[in-house]
């Protein structure tokens, strides 16, 4: 292509990106012109990217799908972790620099997962066995809703490390040691198809965040951490031990041991059984998200945490709660997932949507406010998934991507003042939208974003949970009063946030420390700039995002449906069973250990269970 | 033309866009570059803006396909999501807009009052720091506002819903270092968001039974909606009857409560009402309807062009509108038609007698404004959308003019007072006809407008709606041969009409008090400079009043400050337009004389109506012209009471009132008092709410969780660690507890046995087996074959006949010849299962055999029971 083809294919990128470099006043630097307007200019060649054109669909060959991006994915920031130990601690630039491109790289490579069209089922799957005698694979793969959440998490990981080296002077080299693993972890939680390989990450990256706000973090970091890591501690060792009575019951059923998700799933447990491990899974997962009344350890760990731990922690971290309730807890029980879900979102929505904004409200150091609005938020989530609509869980999966990015800018902003007057107690603060002009309308765009205002990211998540609240037949009765619950949830974000905003940056200058505050840094401006922009973007073209998670979802609701009335009718008060194959879209058991032995009880209903009377049976 | 047809085809009328880009390109570029730009260039480009927007719009309203059935300008911009139906249908929602003669109208007042509103701004801020910031949010709200009116579906509406309360908010708040401004931003938005939160929960419905959120679907399917839906109670909540039959032993006390709260039958609605009512919830927060109307007054915090554009003649409309427009689904339910129709009445009367004694110019303009929309939703409710929505249009020409009119005599005002509060209060005015002509004459005619006067814009739309509420009354929609749940009662038609008429005296009353005290009598302002300090620019270019007025020098103050002033020509160009406007645009819908070419426009778009709205009795048609008489009667009266009171006794008898009923002056002053109630209920019990909540987050789910849980640890760990002493006898000591306790286990026999009962009910065969011990041996007694002595048969295997019980005794000696003893009962169920004895209830105290695959005892009752142990 020649430049000119180019300047004529991406005209409004470019102008989009002069638009960007013209935005600062006369006196900005040059580096933040460049910042802004290349930031600028990447986004809205990624919508341009993005957009669904005519003919797309038949026209898109399918391109190879390289088996090993996803190894890179993961490996690339563990090997770097373990990259950096070896680079002496007073290289600061070469620390950092190093860090970025590591991030950098997995970043763009992870925009590679976009080419590829998200058809129902998994791909760039990648299975190496591992432990064989146990079962245990290394099995990677990704599929519509992972998709978002992994390019959420090498999104936003970059913008917090860049935020956070602005504000972290010491132990640096630590810190891009726990960054690295950290990010190396999630994406593998995001991924992991294996139970063993799940677990594995699941447990690495709360290593590295204990880190940070243990060492990092505020005046009671440590006291903090312990809470984070006992919390979630507990939940995982609950999970730990149903993942293993899962895989014995397997064993007993089929004669082979295995950990793979896809193959777990043909269990249907018994009845009281399957209770158990549902909780034990969930309760691992609802401390995560954090759902009431498990979610005290949220609060103190983000007012502790750096604000890039923070960041971290709020846009990524919890994603993994919710991110694994809907793959495991519904994948593996949807029978007492599918009987639970008008309770539990009874819960969501009075312990989350409604209880989250109230105590919200009644906070005084904005961090905790953000803190609790994470609950509110993530209610929202919750109810998404457990009202088990396809609209629903696009809006919760879309949620959560919105979270993160908002949730993430309100934390970024907060570090802002925290660094400048290292207090966050709002009575502190008032007026400052005189002093720091710039600073008051990017707040207040997230703050706007936050409470979903349409037109901005938040508003389209939030819509279409209600929407699927509505519809849900999960819900049955209780849709409607769980409908204006949540839509109450609206007028109370609406409440906690402008209380803020107006405490912050309204009403009169009064403190004389606020009086000569600087306004944002270009650090500051061009690590929130990709944020502020993705709010608007997912804002007013949704699609770009829904479209790519559609079929996934559909397959992921289809089988949950199907699987959920399975294991309800066949659920045995004693034995555990074994749904057919046929139960499953083939998309969906692509890459499920084969057995050798070809006696496998494949025949469904009746058959199965006669088949089942001599082998089936597992004694407690 | 024939040209622009051809460029711009109906349904890719690509014109919207340009309607719709200007307004935003005038915010960013103010918002953005303002600063850089100037106050002149600021002033171009919003200006420039708003003007083209307004040609774009005027060529919109000319291209629209005439005739018959109306029509329809559409223009789809991108797919923005897509939703599901009830049957899992994809529901499309698209960023679209599709204009018809009631949206083109809006289109036409936005842009154009808003152009109007633009000029009279860019001189009436001219030395606010906030010039940029003040164009980019109007021309933002124009375009969120213009989004709200074209939009094609309830989704896109929301946006510019949601947008326009946000303009409000940021506008209201314009001046946020004072925190009063500030919260009264806060509290407008919050009170819409309630708003908002009907009308997400009306989408929803919507969704659910029509399966589109598109209007004109909406409109189509709004039969779908006669579906009854039991709204109380909800969920698991039976009704009575159901509850006695589940407690028939429950006390008195328990019985009385439960038979208040449960109805004998589900309480049903149709869905249509649901969806009226959420709706109508929006559209009151809105347009400040009963019971959400509080935030009206306290917006008039914001600059007063702010005040014309957003909160008289555009935003506060948006709830009319949008009933309008899904005017299909309100004729499904008469009981939502007749719930709009009746706080809209309440709203009107209420809102003018707080009016009535308000002291601040801004602040009775505002009770007018919302006195004036409870008008509207009369009409809207009643089944006469044309009119109510006609009277949207004529009040945006009047109000905005009378709220211009009062921001000229507040600039003029604030020229001398420079305090704001002071220069909005009207016994600081009087007399200031001979200082600012222009604005007392423009003034006036919207005065007569707003009162009724006849020939005037507000004589007919107001006259309209009151007949119409008067003559008809809104047929239930037949469903099968059901009855309807409601109907529509003879009475409220003709209630509704005397009370619109009270209120429309009250109108009169209160418009031209402010009038009189405004414009006529002496200019009281000469006096209240006493107090005021002269700043340090030193004196205005023609100030030192008159001679007449010397003696208020004496107390020592200066006269200082400027004497009021007219206007400049960018300021009172648009008051004299607007006023132009209130006074003829009642001839565009004037149907007593049958002179309405917007009646023919809209007829099209409300062709549901034709059918539900009816005559409320034969005959009643020739009462037209007799039934004008009260409506005129009720102007003469308010405007003569006036007169009277304060131009020809200067204010006396209100003085007087208020010293005969203070009580009543007060409350009425006080706007009876609705704030503070609110406050002290809704706002006291959310914020006592979260004050629970946030102390029992800290104290009871943190100090359960976290620090029970951890204190429990922490006890263990004390207790246990007395024992880890360190000394050897300690250590030895529990060691030989140790061994005694399993010595003594050892040397008891256990007579415990496992009971595999899978093949029960299926073949009546029960397999026993005891559990193994040291030197164990076994007797089984009642398995059919007698055993004498103990032996080492482990296991016994016996078969239950159908209603059958067996008993199995165990006896276990061991090898100190000790014995233990252990019983099971079993029974196979007969052919009718479950078989109808009562379950034998268990011996306390001893084990249900348990593992070996067996279930709980407590879920096959009757089926064995382990009784007596050794």
């Amino acid at each position: 292509m020649s430049p000119l083809d180019f300047v004529f294919q991406y005209w409004p990128a470019i102008g989009a990106g002069i638009l960007g470099a013209l935005v600062p006043r006369g006196d900005a630097s040059t580096k933040q012109r460049a910042g802004l307007g290349f930031i600028t200019a990447l986004t809205t060649l990624f919508v341009i990217w993005l957009w669904p054109t005519e003919g797309a669909a038949q026209a898109a060959k399918v391109p190879g799908e390289w088996p090993h991006l996803l190894n890179l994915l993961i490996a690339l920031p563990l090997v770097g972790a373990a990259a950096v130990l070896f680079i002496p601690r007073q290289m600061l630039s070469l620390l950092r620099g190093f860090t970025y491109v590591v991030l950098g790289i997995g970043f763009v490579a992870s925009l590679w997962l976009l080419t590829v069209p998200m058809t129902a089922g998994w791909h760039f799957q990648y299975i190496k066995d591992w432990m064989p005698t146990l079962g245990i694979r290394y099995h990677v793969a990704i599929d519509g809703i992972s998709l978002w959440l992994v390019l959420l998490t090498t999104f936003v990981t970059p913008i917090a490390a860049y935020a956070s080296f602005g504000s972290i002077k010491t132990r640096i080299k630590e810190f891009c040691f726990a960054l690295l693993l950290l990010q190396g972890g999630m994406i593998g939680a995001f991924l992991a198809l294996d139970l063993f390989l799940f677990y594995v990450f699941w447990e690495l990256m709360l290593v590295p965040m204990f880190l940070m706000i243990g060492i990092w973090g505020g005046a009671d970091r440590v006291k903090a951490a312990i809470k984070f890591f006992l919390y979630t501690m507990a939940g995982s060792v609950l999970m730990l031990a149903a993942i293993i009575y899962l895989v014995w019951t397997h064993q007993k059923l089929t004669g082979d041991f295995t950990f793979d998700y896809l193959a777990l799933s043909r269990v249907v447990l018994p009845k009281s059984a399957q209770l158990l491990c549902f909780w034990a899974f969930s309760l691992a997962f609802f401390i995560k998200v954090p759902m009431w009344p498990v979610h005290t350890w949220l609060p103190d760990a983000h007012v502790q945490a750096p604000t890039g731990g923070s960041v971290i922690l709020a846009a990524v971290m919890l994603k993994l709660g919710t991110y694994a309730y809907m793959r495991f807890s519904m994948g593996l029980f949807p029978g007492p997932a599918s009987n639970l879900s008008a309770n539990l979102a009874g819960v969501a929505i009075l312990g989350g949507i409604l209880y989250g904004a109230l105590v919200a409200w009644k906070q005084r150091d904005v961090k905790r406010l953000v803190a609790y609005s994470s609950v509110a938020h993530l209610g929202f989530v919750m109810l998404g998934l457990f009202s088990a609509t396809p609209m629903g869980m696009q809006g919760a999966v879309l949620q959560m991507v919105n979270h993160g990015v908002s949730t993430g800018a309100l934390f970024l902003l907060v570090g802002v003042i925290y660094d400048r007057r290292h207090t966050r107690e709002v009575d502190e603060f008032g007026g400052l939208a005189k002093v720091m002009p710039i600073y008051a309308v990017v707040f207040l765009i997230v703050t706007f974003a936050s409470v979903g205002v349409p037109g901005t990211n938040g508003f389209v998540g939030e819509f279409l949970v209600i929407m699927g609240t509505f519809l849900s037949e999960r819900l049955g009765k209780f849709a409607g009063i769980h409908t204006v619950g949540a839509a109450a949830g609206v007028i109370l974000a609406a409440v906690y946030m402008l209380y803020v905003v107006q405490k912050m940056f309204f009403g009169p200058l009064t403190n004389p420390k606020n009086k000569h505050l600087p306004d944002l840094t270009v650090r500051e401006s061009l690590a929130l700039a990709p944020l502020v922009l993705m709010i608007f973007v997912i804002g007013f073209f949704p699609a770009i995002f829904l479209d790519r998670m559609k079929e996934s979802i559909l397959l992921h609701h289809n089988q949950y449906k199907v699987v959920s009335g399975q294991a309800i009718l066949f659920a045995d008060e004693r034995d555990a069973k074994l749904l057919p194959e046929d139960t499953f879209s083939p998309a969906f058991l692509k890459g499920m250990p084969k057995k050798e032995q070809p006696e496998a009880p494949a025949a469904g209903g009746e058959g199965s269970q006669a088949a089942l009377g001599g082998e089936g049976k597992v004694a407690q | 033309m024939e040209a622009l047809k051809a460029q711009f085809p109906a349904t890719n009328f690509t014109l919207l866009a340009v309607v719709l880009a200007l307004p935003l390109l005038g915010a960013f570029v103010n918002g953005v570059f303002g600063k850089r730009l100037g106050k002149a260039g600021v002033r171009l480009m919003a200006l420039s803006a708003l003007g083209g927007s307004f040609i774009a719009a005027l060529a919109t309203f000319l291209l629209l396909p005439k005739g018959e059935g109306g029509g329809t300008l559409a223009w789809t911009a991108w797919r923005w999501f897509s939703l599901n139906g009830r049957m899992g249908q994809t529901v499309p929602i698209d960023v679209a807009f599709s204009v018809d003669a009631m949206s083109a109208t809006m289109m036409l007042v936005v842009t154009g009052v808003g152009f109007l509103i633009h000029l009279y701004s860019s001189e009436y801020m001219v030395k606010d720091p906030g010039y940029h910031r003040f164009f980019a949010y109007l021309n933002l709200f124009c375009f969120a506002m213009l989004t709200l009116v074209m939009a094609d579906n309830m989704a896109v509406l929301f946006v510019g819903w949601e947008g326009v309360g946000l303009c409000s908010y940021l506008l209201i708040g314009f001046w946020f270092g004072d925190e009063k401004n500030a919260t009264a931003g806060k509290k407008a938005f919050i009170v819409n968001r309630i708003g908002d939160f009907g009308l997400l929960v009306a989408m929803a419905i919507l969704l659910y039974y029509t399966g589109s959120l598109r209007f004109a679907e909406i409109n189509a399917n709004a039969r779908n909606l006669l579906d009854p839906v039991t709204i109380w109670p909800f969920g698991n909540l039976p009704i009575e009857s159901q509850w006695d039959a589940a407690n028939p032993g429950a006390n008195a006390a328990y019985k009385a409560i439960v038979h208040l709260f449960l109805p004998e039958k589900g309480v049903q609605v149709y869905a249509s009402t649901l969806v009226g009512l959420a709706m109508f919830l929006g559209a009151a927060g809105k347009s400040a309807q009963i019971p959400l109307y509080v935030w009206l007054p306290d917006a008039m915090a914001g600059p007063t062009p702010v005040s014309a554009l957003i909160h008289a003649a555009t935003m506060v409309t948006a709830g009319v509108y949008l009933v309008a427009r899904t005017s299909a689904v309100f004729l499904m339910s008469p009981a939502a038609m007749a719930t709009v129709a009746v706080l809209g009445c309440a709203t009107a009367i209420f809102a003018a007698s707080i009016g009535l004694f308000q002291h601040d110019l801004k602040k009775v303009l505002a009770y007018s404004t919302v006195s004036q929309l409870g008008f509207m939703f009369i009409g809207v409710g009643v089944g006469a959308f044309a009119a109510g929505f006609f009277h949207v249009f004529t009040h945006a020409f009047f109000k905005a003019c009378l709220f211009l009119g009062a921001g000229s005599v507040i600039h003029a005002m604030h020229a001398r007072i420079h305090d704001t509060d002071k220069s909005q209060d009207i016994r600081n005015m009087g007399g200031l006809k001979k200082f600012m002509p222009i604005t007392r004459w423009t003034f006036l005619l919207s005065c007569f407008a707003i009162a009724g006067a006849p020939p005037l814009a507000g004589f007919w739309s107001k006259d309209e709606i009151l007949w119409r509420a008067f003559s008809t009354k809104i047929v239930a929609p037949e469903v099968g041969r059901l009855e309807p749940l409601w109907t529509w009662p003879s009475w409220l038609g003709q209630g509704i009409y005397w009370v619109g008429v009270v209120a429309a005296t009250m109108t009169a009353f209160y418009m031209f008090r402010a009038y009189f005290l405004t414009f006529h009598g002496e200019f009281r302002g000469w006096k209240i400079v006493a107090g005021w300090k002269e700043p340090k620019h030193g004196h205005g270019h023609d100030d030192h009043g008159h001679d007449d007025h010397h003696d208020h020098h004496d107390d020592g103050a200066p006269l200082e400050g400027p004497k009021p002033h007219e206007s400049p020509l960018a300021m009172t160009l648009p008051l004299m337009v607007l006023a132009v406007f209130a006074v003829f645009a009642g001839f565009l819908m004037a149907e007593p004389i049958h002179i309405e070419p917007l009646g023919h426009m809209l007829s099209p778009v409300f062709t549901r109506a034709h059918d539900a709205v009816v005559l409320r009795a034969e005959g009643v048609e020739k009462l037209m012209w007799p039934m004008m008489g009260p409506g005129v009667a009720a102007f003469l009266g308010g405007t003569g009471a006036a007169m009277v009171v304060y131009l020809n006794k200067g204010g006396a008898p209100e003085e007087s009132f208020k010293k005969a009923a203070p009580g009543l002056y007060r409350l009425i002053y006080d706007k009876w008092r609705i704030d503070e109630l609110y406050d002290a209920v809704v706002v006291g019990m959310v914020d006592a709410l979260a004050d629970i909540f946030t102390a029992a987050d800290k104290w009871l789910i943190d100090g359960v969780l976290a620090k029970l849980t951890a204190a429990i640890v922490a006890f263990f760990g004390t207790v246990l660690r007395t024992f880890q002493t360190g000394r050897v006898q300690v250590y030895g000591a529990a060691m030989a507890l140790g061994l005694a306790g399993v010595g003594f286990f050892l040397v008891r026999p256990h007579a415990e046995a496992t009971v595999d009962d899978s093949k029960l009910r299926s073949a009546g065969e029960v397999v026993i087996s005891a559990a193994p011990g040291p030197g164990y041996t076994y007797r089984w007694e009642g398995t059919g074959t007698e055993q004498k002595d103990f032996g080492v048969v482990r296991e016994v295997r016996i078969n239950v006949n159908p209603g059958e019980t067996k008993d199995v005794k165990l006896h276990v000696r061991n090898a100190f010849a000790q014995e233990a003893t252990q019983s099971f009962a079993v029974t196979r169920p007969g052919r009718g299962f479950p078989s109808s004895a009562a379950p034998v209830p268990l011996v306390p105290g001893t084990v249900v055999p348990a593992g070996g695959g067996s279930i709980p005892a407590k879920d096959i009752p009757g089926l064995i029971n382990p009784r007596g142990a050794q």
